[in-house]
């Protein structure tokens, strides 16, 4: 790996923790919704104390984007003025929602359930809006790079480009009881999830046949086992813990970051865009890695004390204080 | 279309910022009442203290989540509304100060977390206020990077201006420079005072309140132990204030000459000049006003002064920023005496706080400080216009001029117009969701979940 290459990978890494905990947010938002009695004791000590985490990391990943890429910047305004906004209005939304929802005792109409559930459709929502905008950065579908714009009609219409969307979404139904350990649900998770890789593989193949490539299928592999594993009884417990589950995902998405290094938009009128034509040179490169580097550390640290205070949680003796977090990151989880 | 988007791009960024800024206020205030509360609990073994701890942990979460989403709006609202000027701040070391602030953001919500779902599995006397510690640095970091960004705005450095303004290229780039410009030190101190000064008044003006209609014993010793530290804390920062902005306004008598000349309205330059109180310029001529003869050359220390005339009208900020800040500065100056008279009658034994006319006064002057902070801030970015980095680029050039954001940015308004006061609204429910004594019996009782 050349020295060019570091913002790139330290962006994408820094992309993949924040995708990993914002699709198990994604998971128990859509549980929320639709399952809200039989599944929040399982979902909110999950999703209570690591929704202030999920959020640090989505602007961690937009500050260092624009660290990374300068000249990327007046592109993605042109491109996505609406997106974005609507993007940040679910955004305030779900904060808003969560952090009522914790403390609220109920009072007339507004109680727990509605504001978890408000939390659960502003989460989905927010993951549209963001699969549209990684679906065109990976396809190009609906972008014209010179001069550059975006056409929603043109996106919209695009088979595969709603293909990746459906794939996502059918994952993630069909990875949320495993996650979450949801054994209603036991046997739909394969099938499930196995439809949404095909579909997923599907879409990519449309987009372009070079996508189709061992990190992919390495991909695939590993996404289908964690539902395999959740059959069994005997095997379940190494995909339910919520550490392993991470890791792995991150793992999963991390191996996909060909489809937009070395180039982005494949499809895109006028690409695709080579990634390094875009990237911070001179001074600014040093500093990146000097700083991402210094932060990778002191937020490894962090997370360090997270989840040591967790496991201590979960350690603490059963009863009424039994914290919310219990089950988070704790090695015996589930 | 008839009205030009980089009106409303402006608009639209000035609307969000004045109602994230109060959000923060309040969030770095609570932060800081938050860690004191503990250290006293602790030093004193005070059940009180830790009483409202608790109870201020339940809408801190609240302001932390709603202030933490506003501050990420702001910050892809930058990218979204003024791209050029973002590729600006990217090509240079000022990125590096918002990315230094993403990490001050994970103290914060690392200890957060750990402080309020974890906290009751420390047991040691001090752990707890030592988990509170970092959060209020955190959130204090957080307020003092942001506030080198709007530093370098106004006083910009780190690459060469020279070349930039002549041909639109970035080159000699220094990515640490940023962190200190002509500006810095003195914006941050005036910041730092002011920000957590809003915050701890407007939590000491509801303590004062609630304390005056409270008839539960428990409850009105709560209300004014928390009215002591807000009280304690806010004279200290008020003389901070006081003494940084008379340091800020001589930095920008150096390096802002214009900004100076629009805030005192000096038509000419000049020395032993008077302070003009109010009014505005009319032609040539300042019309209503008090005039206090030699007052501004007493402050400028007999140097001479900068005059509007020096510049071409087109460069002028608002010349409104004269009033604001005479108003910043008179209110500031009234919150002074008053907090002072405060201490002072409750340091004697007069108990101010038994008296409806003082409390009410508090609570009075808690929303001035607001406003204080509001014009301050206004006199600060309107006094920069037209430029976005002061003389290197306008906002005009700076700013995205597509029509597609006008409805999702009215949105938004409407989004924060409602957003601000049902925060507060459900900050005030959650603090008074429970009551007194069950904060009061210790970490477990009456708990909803088993947070802290």
């Amino acid at each position: 790996m050349a020295i060019t290459d570091w913002p790139f990978y330290l962006n994408f890494a820094v992309f993949t923790v924040f995708l990993t905990l914002f699709l198990t947010e994604l998971m128990g938002g859509l549980v929320l919704l639709l399952f809200y009695d039989s599944a929040k004791k399982k979902v909110l000590p999950y999703i209570v104390p690591i929704w202030e985490v999920t959020g640090t990391f989505a602007a961690f990943w937009v500050v260092s984007a624009d660290f990374a890429y300068p000249a990327l910047i007046p592109a993605v305004a042109t491109l996505f003025p609406a997106a974005i906004i609507v993007f940040l209005i679910f955004l305030v939304a779900r904060n808003s929602s969560i952090s009522f929802a914790e403390y609220i005792l109920k009072h007339g109409w507004l109680d727990e359930k509605k504001l978890y559930q408000a939390y659960g459709v502003s989460t989905l929502l927010i993951a549209l809006v963001l699969l549209m905008i990684l679906s065109t950065i990976v396809s190009g579908a609906g972008i014209h790079l010179s001069p550059i714009s975006f056409s929603f009609g043109s996106w919209i219409t695009t088979p595969a480009a709603l293909l990746y969307l459906l794939g996502v979404v059918i994952l993630v139904a069909g990875l949320a009881p495993v996650f979450y350990d949801l054994e209603a649900f036991r046997r739909l998770t394969l099938p499930l999830t196995t439809v949404g890789v095909l579909v997923e593989v599907g879409a990519l193949a449309l987009f372009s046949r070079s996508f189709l490539a061992w990190p992919l299928l390495l991909a695939s592999v590993l996404t289908v086992l964690a539902a395999l594993l959740y059959l069994s009884r005997r095997t379940a417990p190494i995909v339910t813990n919520k550490v392993v589950f991470a890791f792995l995902s991150c793992v999963i998405i991390f191996s996909l970051n060909y489809l937009v290094y070395p180039t982005a938009f494949v499809n895109a009128a006028g690409g695709p865009l080579s990634v390094n034509s875009v990237t911070t040179s001179g001074p600014m490169v040093g500093a990146f890695d000097l700083l991402s580097v210094a932060g990778a550390v002191i937020i490894g640290l962090l997370m360090v004390l997270y989840m040591f205070a967790a496991y201590r949680s979960g350690r603490a003796a059963p009863g009424p204080r039994t914290p919310p977090a219990a089950a988070v990151v704790s090695p015996k989880d589930p | 279309m008839g009205f030009p988007m980089v009106n409303f791009d402006r608009f639209l960024f000035a609307f969000t910022i004045a109602s994230h800024i109060l959000l923060v206020s309040v969030s770095i205030g609570i932060a800081l009442l938050l860690s004191a509360c503990e250290f006293l609990a602790a030093r004193y073994r005070d059940p009180y203290y830790r009483g409202l701890a608790r109870k201020l942990t339940r809408p801190f979460v609240v302001s932390f989540g709603v202030g933490t989403a506003s501050g990420i709006v702001m910050a892809v609202e930058l990218v979204n509304l003024f791209p050029t000027f973002m590729q600006l701040v990217s090509m240079t070391g000022v990125i590096a100060i918002f990315y230094v602030e993403i990490f001050a953001f994970f103290i914060e919500t690392i200890f957060l977390v750990v402080y309020v779902y974890f906290g009751h599995t420390f047991q040691g006397r001090y752990t707890r206020w030592a988990l509170s510690v970092p959060i209020a640095v955190g959130t204090l970091l957080s307020a003092v990077l942001i506030t080198m960004v709007n530093a370098w705005m106004n006083t910009p450095n780190g690459f060469d201006l020279a070349v930039f303004t002549a041909t639109g290229k970035v080159t000699g780039v220094n990515p640490w420079a940023p962190f200190l410009t002509a500006s810095t030190g003195y914006e941050v101190m005036h910041v730092v005072s002011v920000v957590p000064l809003t915050g701890m008044m407007l939590l000491g003006g509801y303590f004062a309140y609630r304390y005056s209609r409270s008839t539960n014993a428990s409850e009105r010793m709560l209300f004014l132990k928390g009215l002591r530290v807000a009280t304690g804390v806010g004279l200290v920062l008020v003389v901070l204030a006081i003494l940084a902005g008379m340091l800020e306004i001589e930095n920008l008598n150096k390096y802002q000459p214009l900004k100076y000349a629009a805030i005192e309205l000096n038509l000419n330059p000049g020395s032993n000049l008077p302070e003009t109180l109010f009014g505005y310029l009319s032609g040539q001529t300042i019309v209503g006003g008090l005039q206090i003869p030699g007052l501004q050359g007493f402050l400028a220390h007999g140097a001479t002064v900068p005059g509007l005339s020096q510049y071409p009208r087109s460069e002028w900020p608002p010349l409104i920023i004269h009033d604001t800040f005479d108003a910043m500065v008179l209110g500031g100056v009234l919150l002074g005496l008053f907090l002072i008279a405060f201490a002072a009658s409750w340091a004697t034994g007069r108990k101010p706080f038994e008296h409806r006319r003082w409390v009410y006064g508090f609570a009075l002057f808690a929303m001035v400080t607001a406003v204080i902070m509001e014009l301050g801030w206004m006199t600060d970015e309107l006094g920069r216009q037209p430029w976005i980095v002061y003389n290197v680029m306008t906002v005009n050039a700076a700013a995205n001029y597509s029509s597609a954001l006008l409805y999702p940015g009215l949105i938004i308004i409407a989004f924060y117009i409602a957003l601000v006061p049902t925060t507060f609204y459900f900050m005030l429910r959650v603090f008074n969701g429970r009551s007194v004594d069950i904060d009061l019996e210790g970490p477990g009782a009456g708990e909803k979940d088993g947070n802290y």
